[in-house]
């Protein structure tokens, strides 16, 4: 190995460089020998750690926040140098996390017991739900769910529409039109959707106009969501270059055709993500129909934490809103990632540049 | 070539401001069906600014265009009828990129023709046959040279089987050894006798496909004639510092 010239030689250390070789040069503190010894002390001193419970002195408070410091200096180590695998780096966070909780758990002084006694106390749910009821609190909750999903759904739906027809009547640039547009949708966006929700559920009947609960309900997350929506395809039409409107223009085509047939088809590529994140947040946004006294979810798990007084119902709702809505979450980002990775080039990339 | 000729097109003291600019100064030109028009001069000249006068892309500020007789700065007139019956073919090809070539040049067909699906298709193959692209039907536009997009440009326009195409500049954008298979295509299609209006700094494809070269220069046509008198023998001295600039 030791012939040839200085490139050969260059390129053959770096692959045939024994374990040993390659890490020789690294400080004492980079060692693995070290970390992995250092690494056995730090646990063998977490024996001298002061008994579970509230700590008595000072000296035991100072004691326990410098052995969490050691901790983090000894990690520090691992994750601040660029050259340790990830694996490792992964290992050491998970360490720390666990030693937080660990110390949490031990001196807090909390009282555990209790609180899963209070909060997790899912037997609650399997008992007959609220008063008159004949099935489970898990059937109950489980109505109220399929009454959220119906309502975003329809508000989904309802406010697409409304949405796109909104930004589809804003790109004709009339400025009569587009006033009232502007003024839809700066009035729908500002209004609290709670406030909404009320005034057509209590202040409309004086007027003649009686509305369910749900359909009130939905009528507000649409206006709502119109306006967002409209907004999102708005920006989308926007980013259509103007060439591809006189393309269309000059084959023949209408406003509307090329509305539908080229400038749409193309704006959705950008609008789908967002879009996508509106409709989680409207899903969440159901939560507010609890107001008028829609049992969907939320109104759901108030009345059975009333009625057995222990608010589990309301924990078990959290999961179940989690459950739909973090996946969601997750597609609508890699929607927005793959959109940004894909989706611009098609659009933008093979415009030449004005002679 | 001994019939009478029937005018295509027809501008009359034609005027465009942009703002306070003052692009287009008065053009008055006639142009005859099979005939190829070249437009040359320097840049800023209105060229482009004329040509999407002609099928109302710009509004004229004022002037009359005819266009096969029809007055179409009158507000009554269809200028989607108008449109449908003028290709146009632009310098940065404008595909839709949401569609392959073939729905590219069957969707103005389908959707304004009113041509059945099938029929467009079948049209649509052949017109990319004629410009030798037939391999390519289902190819987007991102997955074509700059050559090969313009030539489905020009397929989409003549698909719609227009009494006349305009060409605004169609090679500027493209790479020297692409050139060719699009000139090549417009010079068969000058040789079928299209009327043709082209924007175009290719003196060798004047020359050998133009019947009329006109010179614009700051809003106003300072020449015309056919392409080897002019080229041999400019009168206009802006249209021989031209000239001698991009000979």
């Amino acid at each position: 190995m030791k012939t040839k010239n200085k490139e050969d030689l260059k390129e053959n250390r770096l692959e045939k460089a024994t374990w040993k070789e390659r890490y020789s040069h690294w400080p004492w503190y980079r060692r693995y020998e070290f970390l992995l010894f250092s690494f056995l002390a730090l646990i063998a001193l977490g024996f001298a750690l002061p008994r579970p419970g509230l700590p008595g002195t000072l000296f035991h408070w100072l004691f326990i926040v410098f052995y969490l410091l050691l901790f983090l200096v000894w990690a520090g180590l691992i994750l601040t140098d660029v050259e340790k695998p990830n694996w490792i780096k992964a290992i050491a966070a998970t360490l720390i996390l666990f030693l937080f909780g660990w110390l949490f758990y031990r001196y807090s002084g909390a009282q555990w017991d209790k609180l899963g006694y209070v909060f997790f106390n899912f037997k609650v749910l399997s008992e007959t739900g609220s008063y008159g009821s004949t099935v489970t609190g898990w059937t109950e909750l489980f109505r109220g769910l399929l009454i959220t999903l119906q309502i975003a759904i329809f508000s989904a739906i309802f406010g697409t529409i409304l949405g796109l027809l909104l930004a589809v009547f804003r790109s004709l640039n009339d400025p009569i039109l587009n006033a009232f547009i502007i003024i839809w949708v700066d009035f729908f966006r500002a209004i609290p959707i709670i406030v909404l929700m009320m005034i057509i559920y209590y202040a409309l009947p004086y007027l003649n106009i009686k509305l369910s609960s749900t359909m009130s309900g939905i009528l507000a997350l649409s206006l709502n969501s119109s306006a967002y929506i409209s907004e999102i395809f708005r920006a989308g039409i926007e980013s259509i270059h103007h060439n591809q409107v006189e393309a269309a223009r000059s084959l023949g085509l209408t406003t509307m055709q090329t509305m539908r047939l080229v400038i749409l088809p193309q704006a959705m590529r950008t609008v789908m993500p967002p879009l996508t994140s509106n409709y989680v947040a409207m899903l969440k946004d159901t939560a507010i129909c609890s107001s008028i006294a829609i049992m969907e979810l939320l109104k759901t798990a108030i009345t059975l934490q009333a009625w057995k007084a222990n608010p589990t119902p309301l924990v078990a709702a959290t999961i179940i809103y989690l459950i739909i809505l973090l996946p969601l979450a997750r597609i609508s980002t890699i929607m927005e990632n793959r959109m940004k990775a894909r989706g611009v080039t098609r659009t933008v990339r093979r415009q030449p540049k004005a002679a | 070539m001994g019939e009478e000729r029937q005018v295509m097109i027809e501008t009359i003291d034609l005027h465009k401001y942009f703002k306070d600019q003052h692009v287009l100064k008065g053009i008055s030109v006639k142009i005859y069906k099979g005939e190829v028009v070249a437009i040359i001069g320097p840049s800023g000249a209105g060229k482009s600014t004329f040509l999407r006068c002609i099928n109302r892309l710009e509004e004229p500020s004022s002037g009359k265009i005819y266009i096969e007789g029809v007055d179409i700065t009158s507000p009554r007139v269809d200028m989607n009828k108008i449109r449908s019956r003028i290709g146009f073919v632009f310098q940065s090809y404008n595909l839709f990129p949401h569609l392959t070539a073939i729905e590219n040049i069957k969707l103005a067909p389908v959707h304004v023709r009113k041509i059945p699906e099938k029929e467009a298709e079948q049209k649509g193959l052949e017109l990319l046959k004629k410009v030798g692209l037939e391999d390519k039907a289902h190819a987007y536009p991102d997955q074509l040279s700059g050559g090969q997009q313009q030539r489905v440009a020009i397929a989409r326009a003549l698909a719609m089987q227009p009494h006349m195409i305009f060409f605004d500049e169609p090679t500027s954008a493209l790479d020297p050894e692409m050139i060719r298979e699009v000139l090549d295509v417009m010079q068969n299609l000058a040789a079928e006798g299209m009327t043709m209006i082209v924007v175009s700094h290719e003196l060798g494809f004047i020359r050998e496909a133009a019947t009329r070269v006109l010179v614009l220069a700051d809003g106003c046509v300072i020449e015309e004639g056919p392409p080897r008198q002019l080229f041999n023998n400019p009168q206009h001295p802006r249209t021989k510092e031209f000239l001698s600039k991009i000979l």
